[in-house]
């Protein structure tokens, strides 16, 4: 990994491995830390095994248990420190060995399900992500784009903003008025600029459905962030804070019943879960995905949905299902949809993740776009880094491809920006004669209001 | 302590000085079982639930009594089931083992005697007992209306019938080194690849290994004399006791943990996050 040699600071690294090992430590960490038995289970699930062993998920979270051995066990204080598996600090070589480890790891939580003993190694692997980033090992492209989420200045930023007033614009000419930041609202749409500028017309397809289904919502006149908190993934812990408060801020300013979004990534989780369990409040409104704010409209008989003849199918992203537990609503919709829906052969907790996400944060090149439109240069470490995120991204893909070649899905629809480019990336790569879309895509036009 | 029968003197052996120490290791199984529960305690920190399943409208019904016990036999099921499809070899030999395990461990009638000695209500299980041997085990295949065995006690009318070919001492504890060689070499081919491997990982394996041969040579009077026999029965016991004393500092502690980490894992999807 010579991608951070120039950047690795030992003392940094060393006072940060301190801070998280004997300040974040409590029972649930202990236990993913002390109980694996090393039976190695997860290689079956992680989308980072077929691209090698080393990234399974064990052997990345092992990192962690030795420098946890040395501090908290007698056998690491003594023993272990002579036949191995305790350390007090890393060397340079180890060190970067944890750093490619730290962005071999989406978070996907695949690995907890398969465990025997129910060890969640995305946590441990957090751990280290967390002293990393403290120690300032992170890609410098990421920690760009994140401060300038953290310090609120990406609104200062021309092609953000014009990204963003665009949206709205083309969200007036398909719907008419968009109502921008109205307070007691029933429901506060939100989005990041992110999802303003990969899918704009995702956004204005739930514009549309709001409007036709006569809902009292409204829109954010500027977005809160580039994907907030985006520092969840980079291990900024302190950032996403920042961050959070703004948007917790800004939600309970506008007091809304519902706070639907359309991404189904890490935002679902921290937005909905980390941000009110880390202020200790417990919210007023409820934030839902859009398909679990559908499926209720659907089931209380608010809409029908008007049939397609086609084999389609649904993903299930990592954190809106396995870490959410959100696997009944976008079924509910795609089966009312087309009766030829199909599952996946891995779907539900066994979802086999698109490998992106936390783990390289998005297919290269549109991270490299994105910071070419922000003027932020790519230095040839961070090149050769988001390089390195691509052979990953091919081995998980041919998984993914093979699943949906096999059940001859059409459509693939999901729910998170980052599967939808991974997944189109794979079933291009292997040639498959499929389309991936958000559900919205798939549903918006065969939405039909029921008269009352 | 000794015993006098006749010219050999029983306390010379490793046996009488196992069972001795049968009792302290129980206790200083139980310290350490202390020890790591109280690490759990001492590090626990209350969560605090800021999204309550109960409060979400988009929560669709209530999850009925079955659908929850469905979905505790699903998470205990998923790791094989995923493990099967994706690593057969491992996770079968995986399985088999531990089912040999307690299987031998719990059920061959020589430990449950020894249990039950320690542990009395432990006889009500004494009908499930699975003999030492293959040869009554083939006398119940061929012979199951009739049953014939040279010895005294024709313990071939057990409860598993023909079954007892394969439900016998001699060959679990066959299968087992089997099993165990499949999980060493996983283990040697982990070393090759420059993968995770721990001191725990010899430490627990090749401890049951030798202890699953020092059993089967004693139980099968290898060799066939009486000093060899206390030895070898002694060695057995002791590293079963060494096992016993260090579970709740290695790997071998996942007996109990894994009820908590499973329902755990059920929980928290069930009672803690969105809809299932």
């Amino acid at each position: 990994m010579e991608a951070i040699n120039s950047s690795v600071n030992l003392d940094a690294l060393n006072k940060a491995i301190d801070e998280v090992f004997y300040g974040e430590i409590d029972s649930t960490i202990l236990y993913y830390l002390q109980s694996c038995v090393n039976c190695k289970a997860c290689e079956a699930a992680c989308p980072f095994t077929p691209t090698s062993l080393k990234y399974s998920p064990v052997n990345k979270a092992e990192v962690s248990r030795e420098l946890y051995r040395y501090r908290f066990t007698v056998w690491g204080r003594t023993v272990g420190r002579f036949v191995g598996g305790s350390k007090k600090y890393l060397s340079l070589s180890e060190a970067e060995t944890m750093f490619d480890y730290n962005w071999h790891c989406t978070n996907c939580g695949a690995c907890m399900f398969v465990c025997p003993m129910g060890i969640d190694s995305g946590a441990l692997i957090n751990l280290m992500k967390e002293a990393a980033f403290k120690a300032g090992m992170v890609p410098k492209v990421y920690s760009d784009i994140a401060n300038l989420e953290v310090s609120g200045n990406y609104w200062e930023i021309d092609v953000f903003r014009q990204a963003w007033n665009s949206l709205i614009s083309k969200m007036k000419e398909a719907v008419g008025e968009v109502p921008l930041d109205k307070k007691g609202s029933e429901i506060l749409f939100y989005a990041s600029l992110y999802e303003a500028f990969v899918y704009p017309e995702v956004l204005i397809n739930v514009a549309k459905i709001l409007t036709k289904l006569k809902k009292d919502w409204t829109f954010m006149s500027k977005p809160l962030g580039v994907r907030p908190p985006i520092g969840m993934v980079l291990g900024d812990k302190d950032g996403a804070l920042n961050v959070m408060k703004r948007v917790y801020n800004y939600f309970t300013d506008i007091s809304p019943k519902y706070i639907v979004m359309t991404a189904g990534g890490f935002e679902y989780l921290s937005l909905k879960y980390t941000m009110h369990e880390t202020f200790k409040v417990k919210p007023k409104y409820q934030v839902v995905h859009i398909t679990e704010f559908l499926a209720k409209l659907y089931t209380e008989g608010e809409f029908e949905i008007e049939p397609i003849d086609k084999v389609i199918t649904w993903h299930d992203p990592c954190q809106l299902g396995r870490r959410g537990g959100v696997y009944e609503a976008p079924r509910i919709l795609l089966k009312a949809l087309s009766k030829k829906f199909k599952e996946l052969p891995s779907h539900g907790v066994n979802s086999f993740c698109c490998s992106r996400g936390g783990g390289g944060c998005g297919v290269p090149t549109l991270v490299e776009n994105l910071a070419k439109m922000l003027n932020i240069s790519i230095s040839q470490e961070d090149k050769k880094f988001l390089d390195n995120t691509l052979l990953p991204l091919i081995n998980a893909g041919e998984i993914k491809a093979d699943e949906v070649k096999k059940i001859k899905a059409k459509e693939v629809a999901t729910g998170c920006p980052v599967c939808i480019e991974s997944i189109e990336f794979s079933l291009n790569y292997y040639h498959v004669d499929s389309d991936v879309l958000h559900i919205i895509n798939l549903l918006t036009d065969n939405i039909k209001v029921r008269n009352k | 302590m000794q015993l006098f029968l006749g010219p050999y003197q029983v306390g010379n052996s490793l046996y009488p000085l196992a069972l001795d120490l049968f009792i302290p290791t129980i206790f200083f199984f139980f310290f350490g079982s202390a020890y790591r529960v109280g690490r759990y305690l001492m590090t626990y920190k209350k969560p605090f639930v800021a999204v309550p399943i109960a409060s979400q409208e988009v929560v669709r019904g209530k999850i009925s009594s079955i659908e929850r016990v469905k979905s505790l036999v699903d998470t205990f099921s998923n790791s094989s089931k995923v493990g099967l499809k994706r690593k057969p070899v491992t996770t079968t030999a995986g399985l088999l083992m531990h089912l040999g395990l307690v299987v031998m461990i719990f059920l061959l009638a020589q430990h449950m005697v020894f249990w039950a000695y320690y542990l009395p209500p432990y006889r009500v299980l004494f009908p499930l007992a699975i003999p030492e041997s293959s040869t009554d085990g083939l006398l119940s295949l061929t012979m199951s209306t009739f049953p014939r065995t040279p010895t005294p006690y024709p313990f071939v009318h057990d409860i598993w019938g023909p079954l007892t070919v394969i439900l016998n001492g001699q060959y679990i504890s066959f299968l087992l080194l089997v099993l165990l060689g499949i999980y060493l070499g996983h283990k040697f081919h982990a070393f090759a690849d420059g993968l995770s491997l721990r001191a725990g990982d010899w430490w627990f394996f090749l401890l049951l290994y030798v202890d699953i041969v020092l059993g089967l040579l004693a139980t099968s009077h290898i060799p066939n004399n009486v000093v060899w026999y206390d030895n070898l029965l002694g060695g057995h016991i002791l590293l079963a006791e060494i096992i016993i004393a260090t579970l709740p500092f290695t790997r071998g502690f996942h007996m109990f943990e894994f009820y908590l980490g499973k329902i755990r894992e059920w929980y928290f999807m069930l009672y803690r996050r969105g809809e299932k």
